[in-house]
Protein backbone atom coordinates (compact mmCIF):
# COMPACT_ATOMS: atom_id res chain seq x y z
CA UNK A 1 0.00 0.00 0.00
CA UNK A 2 2.73 2.49 0.75
CA UNK A 3 6.05 3.36 -1.20
CA UNK A 4 8.99 4.89 0.35
CA UNK A 5 8.54 8.55 1.17
CA UNK A 6 7.88 11.05 4.01
CA UNK A 7 7.24 14.72 4.31
CA UNK A 8 6.65 16.73 6.79
CA UNK A 9 5.14 20.16 6.05
CA UNK A 10 5.50 23.28 8.02
CA UNK A 11 3.74 26.67 7.86
CA UNK A 12 6.50 29.05 8.18
CA UNK A 13 6.52 33.11 7.60
CA UNK A 14 9.15 33.08 4.87
CA UNK A 15 10.10 30.33 2.67
CA UNK A 16 13.76 31.74 1.92
CA UNK A 17 14.47 32.40 5.31
CA UNK A 18 13.71 28.36 6.18
CA UNK A 19 15.04 27.58 3.41
CA UNK A 20 18.67 28.90 3.99
CA UNK A 21 17.91 27.93 7.47
CA UNK A 22 17.29 23.94 6.63
CA UNK A 23 20.25 24.14 3.54
CA UNK A 24 23.26 26.11 4.76
CA UNK A 25 22.49 25.24 8.98
CA UNK A 26 21.46 21.99 9.13
CA UNK A 27 22.76 21.19 5.67
CA UNK A 28 20.50 19.59 3.40
CA UNK A 29 19.63 20.35 0.06
CA UNK A 30 17.49 22.12 -1.95
CA UNK A 31 14.83 20.11 -3.43
CA UNK A 32 11.82 22.54 -4.98
CA UNK A 33 10.58 25.85 -4.35
CA UNK A 34 8.12 28.25 -5.98
CA UNK A 35 8.48 31.98 -5.26
CA UNK A 36 4.98 33.03 -6.36
CA UNK A 37 3.17 30.14 -4.39
CA UNK A 38 5.47 30.80 -1.01
CA UNK A 39 6.49 27.18 -1.36
CA UNK A 40 9.63 24.90 -0.91
CA UNK A 41 11.02 21.65 -0.28
CA UNK A 42 14.27 20.39 1.43
CA UNK A 43 15.67 16.83 1.19
CA UNK A 44 16.88 15.53 4.62
CA UNK A 45 19.58 13.03 4.78
CA UNK A 46 16.98 10.56 4.43
CA UNK A 47 15.63 9.07 1.20
CA UNK A 48 12.68 10.09 -0.24
CA UNK A 49 11.85 12.37 3.59
CA UNK A 50 11.67 15.61 2.77
CA UNK A 51 10.56 18.38 4.95
CA UNK A 52 8.18 21.01 2.78
CA UNK A 53 7.72 24.71 3.88
CA UNK A 54 4.39 27.10 3.24
CA UNK A 55 4.29 30.79 3.95
CA UNK A 56 1.37 31.29 5.83
CA UNK A 57 -0.37 34.47 7.00
CA UNK A 58 -0.25 32.91 10.93
CA UNK A 59 2.24 30.83 12.47
CA UNK A 60 1.75 28.67 15.37
CA UNK A 61 5.09 26.77 16.29
CA UNK A 62 4.54 22.87 16.19
CA UNK A 63 5.61 21.43 19.47
CA UNK A 64 6.19 17.70 18.17
CA UNK A 65 9.57 17.12 17.07
CA UNK A 66 10.64 15.86 14.02
CA UNK A 67 13.81 13.95 14.85
CA UNK A 68 16.90 13.24 13.01
CA UNK A 69 19.00 10.50 14.06
CA UNK A 70 22.80 11.16 14.38
CA UNK A 71 25.99 8.77 15.02
CA UNK A 72 27.67 11.05 17.45
CA UNK A 73 25.05 13.56 18.74
CA UNK A 74 28.28 15.59 20.93
CA UNK A 75 29.79 16.23 17.47
CA UNK A 76 26.56 16.85 15.61
CA UNK A 77 25.68 19.27 18.85
CA UNK A 78 28.89 21.36 18.49
CA UNK A 79 29.01 21.66 14.61
CA UNK A 80 25.48 22.69 14.48
CA UNK A 81 26.20 25.31 16.99
CA UNK A 82 29.19 26.77 15.05
CA UNK A 83 26.86 27.18 11.93
CA UNK A 84 24.34 29.41 13.77
CA UNK A 85 21.43 26.34 15.16
CA UNK A 86 20.52 27.64 18.97
CA UNK A 87 19.91 24.29 21.04
CA UNK A 88 17.14 24.70 23.34
CA UNK A 89 19.68 23.66 27.32
CA UNK A 90 22.24 21.11 26.68
CA UNK A 91 22.09 17.71 25.43
CA UNK A 92 19.60 15.64 27.28
CA UNK A 93 19.93 11.43 28.26
CA UNK A 94 17.00 9.00 28.54
CA UNK A 95 19.09 6.64 30.61
CA UNK A 96 19.35 3.31 27.87
CA UNK A 97 17.42 4.83 24.92
CA UNK A 98 18.56 8.10 23.64
CA UNK A 99 20.37 10.91 23.85
CA UNK A 100 18.50 14.04 22.46
CA UNK A 101 19.29 17.53 21.87
CA UNK A 102 16.29 20.05 20.80
CA UNK A 103 16.42 23.00 18.54
CA UNK A 104 13.63 25.40 17.48
CA UNK A 105 13.85 26.78 13.54
CA UNK A 106 13.26 30.55 12.98
CA UNK A 107 9.45 29.70 13.14
CA UNK A 108 9.69 28.29 16.74
CA UNK A 109 8.52 24.30 15.10
CA UNK A 110 10.89 22.34 17.39
CA UNK A 111 13.08 19.41 15.71
CA UNK A 112 15.35 16.94 17.81
CA UNK A 113 19.32 15.34 17.23
CA UNK A 114 19.23 11.96 18.48
CA UNK A 115 21.86 9.35 19.07
CA UNK A 116 20.55 5.67 19.95
CA UNK A 117 22.34 5.05 23.20
CA UNK A 118 23.72 0.70 22.64
CA UNK A 119 24.93 -0.78 25.38
CA UNK B 1 -32.13 41.40 -6.15
CA UNK B 2 -33.45 44.70 -5.93
CA UNK B 3 -32.40 48.74 -6.10
CA UNK B 4 -31.34 48.98 -2.46
CA UNK B 5 -29.69 45.79 -2.12
CA UNK B 6 -27.72 46.47 -5.70
CA UNK B 7 -26.67 49.93 -3.79
CA UNK B 8 -25.29 47.95 -0.47
CA UNK B 9 -23.64 45.79 -2.28
CA UNK B 10 -21.72 47.43 -4.89
CA UNK B 11 -20.90 50.15 -2.27
CA UNK B 12 -19.63 47.06 -0.08
CA UNK B 13 -17.45 46.45 -3.32
CA UNK B 14 -16.13 49.67 -3.64
CA UNK B 15 -12.30 50.40 -2.69
CA UNK B 16 -8.43 49.43 -4.44
CA UNK B 17 -8.38 46.35 -3.45
CA UNK B 18 -11.93 44.81 -2.46
CA UNK B 19 -12.72 43.56 -5.93
CA UNK B 20 -9.36 42.43 -7.04
CA UNK B 21 -8.96 40.48 -3.32
CA UNK B 22 -12.48 38.55 -4.35
CA UNK B 23 -11.55 37.68 -7.91
CA UNK B 24 -8.46 36.82 -7.15
CA UNK B 25 -8.72 34.78 -4.03
CA UNK B 26 -9.70 31.14 -5.50
CA UNK B 27 -7.01 30.87 -8.38
CA UNK B 28 -4.54 31.95 -5.31
CA UNK B 29 -5.71 28.63 -3.53
CA UNK B 30 -7.05 30.96 -0.98
CA UNK B 31 -3.23 30.95 0.21
CA UNK B 32 -1.98 34.73 1.71
CA UNK B 33 1.26 34.26 -0.32
CA UNK B 34 0.45 33.81 -3.85
CA UNK B 35 -2.29 36.22 -3.84
CA UNK B 36 -0.31 38.54 -2.20
CA UNK B 37 2.17 37.88 -5.36
CA UNK B 38 -0.37 37.82 -7.78
CA UNK B 39 -1.48 41.28 -6.82
CA UNK B 40 1.56 42.79 -5.81
CA UNK B 41 0.16 44.19 -2.66
CA UNK B 42 2.21 44.56 0.40
CA UNK B 43 1.85 41.91 3.02
CA UNK B 44 0.66 44.82 5.80
CA UNK B 45 -1.88 46.38 3.62
CA UNK B 46 -3.54 42.37 2.18
CA UNK B 47 -3.29 41.69 5.68
CA UNK B 48 -5.52 45.15 6.18
CA UNK B 49 -7.99 44.14 3.73
CA UNK B 50 -8.31 40.72 5.13
CA UNK B 51 -9.32 41.91 8.46
CA UNK B 52 -11.72 44.15 6.94
CA UNK B 53 -13.10 41.68 5.13
CA UNK B 54 -13.42 38.76 8.00
CA UNK B 55 -15.16 41.82 10.17
CA UNK B 56 -17.47 42.34 7.40
CA UNK B 57 -18.11 38.31 7.26
CA UNK B 58 -17.25 38.44 3.59
CA UNK B 59 -14.20 36.09 3.94
CA UNK B 60 -13.53 33.40 6.39
CA UNK B 61 -9.93 33.34 7.89
CA UNK B 62 -9.09 29.59 8.94
CA UNK B 63 -7.07 29.08 11.86
CA UNK B 64 -4.14 26.78 11.47
CA UNK B 65 -5.88 24.47 13.51
CA UNK B 66 -8.75 24.50 10.89
CA UNK B 67 -6.54 23.67 7.84
CA UNK B 68 -5.21 20.25 7.41
CA UNK B 69 -2.10 21.06 5.07
CA UNK B 70 0.21 24.21 4.84
CA UNK B 71 -1.40 24.04 1.07
CA UNK B 72 -4.95 24.53 1.78
CA UNK B 73 -6.65 27.69 2.19
CA UNK B 74 -6.20 29.58 4.54
CA UNK B 75 -9.01 32.16 3.73
CA UNK B 76 -12.35 31.21 2.03
CA UNK B 77 -15.24 33.29 0.73
CA UNK B 78 -18.57 32.91 2.64
CA UNK B 79 -21.80 32.70 1.28
CA UNK B 80 -22.27 36.72 1.45
CA UNK B 81 -18.79 36.74 -0.10
CA UNK B 82 -19.67 34.06 -2.97
CA UNK B 83 -22.61 36.56 -3.85
CA UNK B 84 -19.95 39.69 -3.79
CA UNK B 85 -18.26 37.59 -5.75
CA UNK B 86 -20.22 37.17 -8.53
CA UNK B 87 -21.59 40.77 -8.84
CA UNK B 88 -17.89 41.60 -8.89
CA UNK B 89 -17.33 39.69 -11.82
CA UNK B 90 -20.33 41.56 -13.20
CA UNK B 91 -19.11 44.77 -12.46
CA UNK B 92 -15.73 43.88 -13.82
CA UNK B 93 -16.91 43.10 -17.43
CA UNK B 94 -19.03 46.09 -17.07
CA UNK B 95 -15.85 48.15 -16.31
CA UNK B 96 -14.39 46.02 -19.21
CA UNK B 97 -16.88 47.47 -21.41
CA UNK B 98 -17.12 51.14 -20.41
CA UNK B 99 -13.35 51.43 -20.84
CA UNK B 100 -12.82 53.97 -18.12
CA UNK B 101 -10.73 52.59 -15.60
CA UNK B 102 -11.17 50.75 -12.75
CA UNK B 103 -14.36 52.79 -11.61
CA UNK B 104 -14.80 50.59 -8.22
CA UNK B 105 -11.92 52.09 -6.44
CA UNK B 106 -14.06 54.93 -5.20
CA UNK B 107 -17.06 54.91 -3.36
CA UNK B 108 -20.40 55.58 -4.41
CA UNK B 109 -19.16 55.55 -8.16
CA UNK B 110 -21.00 51.74 -9.29
CA UNK B 111 -24.29 52.93 -6.50
CA UNK B 112 -24.44 56.55 -8.20
CA UNK B 113 -24.59 54.42 -11.90
CA UNK B 114 -27.34 52.18 -10.78
CA UNK B 115 -29.27 54.75 -9.49
CA UNK B 116 -29.05 56.75 -12.44
CA UNK B 117 -29.84 53.68 -14.64
CA UNK B 118 -33.41 53.93 -12.08
CA UNK B 119 -34.01 57.43 -13.64
CA UNK B 120 -33.03 59.16 -9.78
CA UNK B 121 -31.86 62.26 -11.44
CA UNK B 122 -31.38 64.96 -9.16
CA UNK B 123 -29.06 65.57 -6.19
CA UNK B 124 -31.49 65.16 -3.20
CA UNK B 125 -33.42 61.93 -4.61
CA UNK B 126 -29.95 60.40 -5.58
CA UNK B 127 -28.78 61.54 -1.51
CA UNK B 128 -31.68 59.91 -0.18
CA UNK B 129 -31.47 56.57 -2.30
CA UNK B 130 -27.88 56.11 -1.10
CA UNK B 131 -28.54 56.82 2.49
CA UNK B 132 -27.26 60.18 2.76
CA UNK B 133 -23.27 60.05 2.42
CA UNK B 134 -22.33 63.65 2.76
CA UNK B 135 -23.28 66.36 0.21
CA UNK B 136 -19.93 67.08 -0.71
CA UNK B 137 -18.54 63.67 -1.65
CA UNK B 138 -21.30 62.84 -3.80
CA UNK B 139 -20.96 66.17 -5.22
CA UNK B 140 -17.54 65.24 -6.41
CA UNK B 141 -18.00 61.97 -7.27
CA UNK B 142 -20.94 63.15 -10.15
CA UNK B 143 -18.23 65.99 -11.25
CA UNK B 144 -15.92 63.20 -11.40
CA UNK B 145 -18.44 61.10 -13.43
CA UNK B 146 -19.41 63.86 -15.59
CA UNK B 147 -15.55 64.76 -16.43
CA UNK B 148 -14.91 61.15 -17.51
CA UNK B 149 -18.19 61.58 -19.86
CA UNK B 150 -20.35 58.68 -17.95
CA UNK B 151 -22.82 61.30 -16.79
CA UNK B 152 -24.38 64.52 -18.35
CA UNK B 153 -25.63 67.55 -16.09
CA UNK B 154 -28.16 69.19 -17.29
CA UNK B 155 -30.23 72.28 -16.37
CA UNK B 156 -34.22 72.26 -16.49
CA UNK B 157 -35.85 75.48 -16.20
CA UNK B 158 -39.39 74.16 -15.36
CA UNK B 159 -40.81 74.23 -13.58
CA UNK B 160 -37.88 75.85 -11.40
CA UNK B 161 -34.20 75.62 -11.71
CA UNK B 162 -32.50 72.71 -11.21
CA UNK B 163 -29.79 70.25 -12.05
CA UNK B 164 -30.41 67.01 -13.24
CA UNK B 165 -28.02 64.37 -13.87
CA UNK B 166 -28.41 61.27 -16.65
CA UNK B 167 -26.30 58.55 -17.73
CA UNK B 168 -24.63 59.68 -21.20
CA UNK B 169 -26.47 57.66 -23.58
CA UNK B 170 -23.88 55.22 -24.63
CA UNK B 171 -23.35 54.03 -20.65
CA UNK B 172 -27.28 53.02 -21.02
CA UNK B 173 -26.80 49.40 -22.59
CA UNK B 174 -24.10 48.67 -20.53
CA UNK B 175 -25.67 49.62 -17.13
CA UNK B 176 -29.18 47.90 -18.29
CA UNK B 177 -26.58 44.32 -19.27
CA UNK B 178 -25.37 44.74 -16.14
CA UNK B 179 -28.38 45.29 -14.12
CA UNK B 180 -29.97 42.29 -16.10
CA UNK B 181 -26.96 40.27 -15.14
CA UNK B 182 -27.31 41.06 -11.11
CA UNK B 183 -31.10 40.22 -11.62
CA UNK B 184 -30.49 36.58 -12.51
CA UNK B 185 -28.17 36.44 -9.57
CA UNK B 186 -31.33 36.45 -7.51
CA UNK B 187 -32.07 33.51 -8.99
CA UNK B 188 -29.47 31.81 -9.45
CA UNK B 189 -28.84 32.57 -5.33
Amino acid sequence: MYKPGLTIWYNVKSFERSVKYFTEGLGFSLDFKDEDQGIAIVTTNTKDCCIGFAESETVVPVTSSAVFEVEDIDLAFSELKKKGIQFTGDIEVIPGFVKLATFQDPDGHSFELSQTIVD
Amino acid sequence: MNLEEAIQHTQQLSGRWIMPILLHLKSSGGRFTPLQKQLQISPSRLSDNFSRLVSKQIVKRLSPYERRHPLLPEYELTEYGELLFVITQCLQKAEETIEAGPLHRKSWTWPLMISLYHDYTRFQSLQRLLGNPSPRILSMRLNELCDLKLVKKEITEQPSLRYTYQLEDRLYPIVDMLWGELLKIEIIQ
